[in-house]
């Protein structure tokens, strides 16, 4: 029987930290004291980091006439996958002349870190930088050594604004849930607020380090939506509505469980996004967006999100 | 410890999941006939696409190259018999060519990959300059997907789709598993209008309404000849014979009686047969004198191939004569057609992905499963939240399986983001679970339950717009983390709940 009630001895366990936070553990209560005096300004800390990036895509915008890099399954173009290990430097030099935009990366094998291929994209039409490409390895591309997509660019920019408006009816149908959950307006515009920070904050992040976004980068921010609302819904409905210990506690709780989930979600997702390279490009765009905007989310849902509730629940009297 | 209902409920979808998964094919032995020629022998004695073949005369199948090793050492020179033994039944041909059939492995479980990862080729079509009505749309698919299987492409997928709910932009995605045909594009772009004029007066067009029947893998009636050396390499005739209708022969007699003998060349008539290909002309044949005013059904159609070898040529002339008498027998398009977008996948990079992909999965798990262990410090959670995760996986596959649903990169993308929001209400129920004794346990599952289903619908409705946004190509994306999330809170949490509620009290 002892075996079997083992979440008891947990529960006992915590009890036991719960009851050195009370008789004054030194480094909880630092935290604690801290926060009840410091949190406004800690809830300004993303704020901060929101308005940066916002002014950066600001100027992209400016720069770019538009928020993204965007690649060619957005804009237009080709892109060739050509198996094996592939002279880049030979291909880029002779290549750059004709097609001026033309980029490429390497796919890795993730136990032999051999290189399995190699991806040429550019706007230009497949068959031309198909061509080239053959002319300057000396053999001939076809399926068996080699893969091309073709996007033309009416469609692409279709596919490109069709995503976008996605995004944006996410974002809205999102919203209207959480109003529906939590009945109240500011700590519901609190929870929409960290999202908005968590999908604008990879964002500037992205085009700050040049990446081209895919269509299925752009679904990754789709899934960041529904992704970073959890640890804000468990936030808020912890502050809100357990009644039983202090408000601080009841955050801080939330605060334990929350990161847990965030760092599990991390520590799953980074690793394997630097190990594995070898893989299709539409999945590790997914992987390294959701990383990013978990990253954010840490920073806006225990910083700003927790800064207003908190805010929140002592002018109502929550406590 | 008597396992509830909901553990129960697990148990049974689990086993449902393995059920549709089928992972016990791997073990099966014989080779799939993926198409089989209408009209060959083979196909008369019975044979079809979807037969599994398990020996020929006797000799064991169980790869392709089982396969072909023995049709290779077969000489089929006149009537050679083969006796072909399928799981349904035994089929005896007598015939003097190799079986007109193409084959496949068999699967190894009913899960089907998607072409990013199996290896194909995909193209988004719309017509030229005009759009289309969904219904104009299902006519184009019936005629591209008749000319596809004249031409002998198996595994062929071709299916309407819009990239809005409302008033968006019809294409036709026409999507062709493994193995490519060369000129795919023109194929399937090609208007094909073919049209046979003498002095720009139409005798006959391509479709089954002027001819009546095309000759073709017949050495009599349609032929490739010795090439020639030309400029620059090789060039190959080909010519095959075309039967008409009765109508157009008539007319063929009207137009050749009007014309006279051609004076420089008086075996033939002044005027020629110029056979258009969408306007362009493919070539001109001579009339001969005896055809004048004659009432004649049988017509040779003829062109040529070049390449820089002899072999090449003849491919040339083999593929050229193929085509031509692909929209010969299916008759034109109704549309000038404009490929947006082709996208061409190498099966063999798909294979590299796949295992990665396989790799990651298994990184992911041990890693989550090393975090919780860490914090928790209690073998028996840890195991739990892990027979969670893999079981949301596992259904969420088997789900896939049973609507054949093609998993391609993002869908599997899905599934792993799924297993994440997974673990993370695992460890909101356990949190909850352990905290806060002053409240009953079913109140604070029931706690943790309010948090799971809000964010259970906000991620399902955060990604809904992809259903139809990209036109559906992130459809599997929503579509794996949905069923993932779906299953998660339906049937694998609440059994989780159960088990935790368990072992405390």
């Amino acid at each position: 029987m002892a075996r079997v009630r083992f979440p008891a001895g947990a529960y006992q366990n915590k009890m036991t930290e719960e009851n050195k936070q009370a008789t004054g553990e030194i480094k909880t209560k630092g935290f604690k004291f801290n926060y009840d005096k410091h949190y406004k300004i800690l809830l300004l800390i993303p704020v901060l980091l929101l308005i940066i990036s916002l002014v950066y895509l600001g100027f992209f915008y400016y720069n770019n006439k538009n928020f993204i890099h965007r690649d060619v399954s957005l804009s237009g173009g080709t892109s060739i996958t050509i198996n094996g290990e592939i002279n880049q430097e030979l291909l880029e030099s002779g290549l750059k002349g004709k097609f001026p935009d033309v980029s490429f990366t390497k796919l890795e094998d993730i136990s032999s870190r051999k290189e399995i291929a190699l991806i040429v994209e550019s706007s230009a039409p497949s068959e031309e930088l198909k061509s080239e490409i053959e002319s300057i390895l000396g053999y001939e591309l076809t399926e068996e050594n080699s893969s091309t997509e073709f996007t033309g660019a009416v469609l692409s920019h279709g596919f490109y604004r069709q995503l976008v408006t996605a995004l944006i009816i996410s974002f809205v149908l999102m919203s209207v849930v959480i109003f529906i959950l939590f009945r109240t307006f500011i700590p519901s515009i609190a929870v929409i607020f960290a999202v908005f920070a968590d999908i604008m904050i990879p964002l500037a992040v992205i085009d700050f380090f040049g990446i081209k976004l895919s269509a299925a980068g752009i679904a990754a921010f789709l899934m960041l939506i529904g992704y970073s609302v959890d640890t804000d819904i468990l936030l808020t409905s912890r502050a809100l509505r357990s009644k039983e210990e202090t408000l601080n506690k009841r955050i801080f709780r939330a605060f334990k469980t929350g990161i847990l989930m965030t760092l599990t979600a991390l520590a799953a997702i980074l690793p394997a996004f630097f190990l594995v390279t070898g893989l299709p490009d539409s999945f590790r765009q997914i992987f390294l967006i959701l990383a990013l905007g978990l990253s954010a989310d840490i920073l806006n849902t225990w910083l700003t999100n927790a800064g207003i509730i908190k805010w929140y629940c002592e002018k109502k009297g929550i406590n | 410890m008597k396992l509830g209902v909901r553990i129960w409920i697990l148990i049974i979808v689990l086993f449902l999941a393995l059920l549709s998964i089928a992972p016990w094919k791997t073990f099966d032995s014989g080779i799939l006939i993926k198409s089989v020629e209408i009209n060959s022998s083979a196909f008369d004695q019975g044979l079809r696409q979807g037969q599994i073949i398990k020996s020929i005369d006797g000799k064991k199948v169980d790869t392709i190259g089982d396969f072909s090793e023995i049709i290779g050492e077969k000489n089929f020179s006149s009537n050679v018999k083969t006796i072909i033994a399928t799981d349904q039944g035994e089929f005896i041909l007598f015939s003097d060519a190799t079986p007109e059939i193409t084959v496949s492995e068999l699967p190894k479980s009913n899960l089907k990959t998607g072409l990013d990862l199996s290896g194909g080729s995909r193209a988004f079509v719309k017509a030229k300059d005009k759009d289309l009505s969904s219904s104009e749309i299902s006519d184009l698919i019936s005629v591209v997907s008749n000319r596809l299987n004249v031409y002998g492409i198996a595994d062929i997928k071709i299916s309407p789709i819009s990239d809005s709910p409302v008033g968006g932009n019809n294409f036709m995605l026409v999507e062709i598993a493994g193995a490519t045909p060369q000129d795919l594009e023109n194929l399937i772009a090609q208007q094909g209008k073919f049209e046979a004029k003498i002095d720009n007066a139409t005798v006959f067009i391509g479709g089954e309404r002027d001819i009546a029947s095309v000759c073709r893998g017949d050495q009599t009636c349609a032929r490739v000849e010795r090439p020639q050396k030309i400029q620059g390499g090789y060039a190959a005739k080909f010519s095959f014979e075309i039967t008409l209708s009765a109508d157009a022969a008539k007319k063929h007699a009207e137009i050749t009686g009007n014309l006279s003998i051609n004076s420089s060349n008086p075996q033939y008539l002044s005027g020629t047969l110029d056979l258009y290909v969408d306007d362009n002309l493919q070539s001109s044949l001579l009339i001969s004198k005896d055809l004048k005013g004659r009432v004649t059904t049988q017509v040779a159609v003829s062109g040529s191939g070049t390449g820089i070898t002899e072999e090449e040529a003849v491919n040339a002339a083999e593929d050229e004569m193929h085509k031509l008498q692909t929209i010969l027998i299916t008759g034109s398009l109704p549309y000038k057609l404009e490929i947006v977008k082709l996208d061409t996948i190498s099966p063999n990079l798909g294979k590299e992905f796949t295992k990665n992909i396989i790799i990651l999965g298994i990184i992911v798990f041990i890693i989550i499963s090393l975090v919780l262990f860490v914090k928790y410090r209690k073998i028996k959670i840890t195991l739990s939240v892990i027979m969670t995760m893999f079981s949301e996986a596992f259904i969420t596959l088997g789900i896939a399986a049973l609507i054949s649903w093609n998993l391609d990169a993002p869908s599997i993308a899905g599934i792993i983001a799924g297993m994440g929001t997974g673990v993370n209400d695992q460890i909101v129920i356990i949190d909850e679970s352990v905290s806060n004794k002053q409240i009953s346990m079913k109140e604070r599952i029931k706690k943790a339950l309010f948090i799971i289903f809000g964010a259970f619908f906000t991620i399902i409705v955060a990604m809904l717009p992809l259903f139809w946004a990209g036109a559906g190509l992130l459809k599997g994306f929503a579509l794996t983390t949905i069923i993932g999330i779906t299953v998660g809170v339906l049937i694998t949490r609440p059994a989780f709940a159960d088990i935790i509620r368990k072992t405390s009290e």
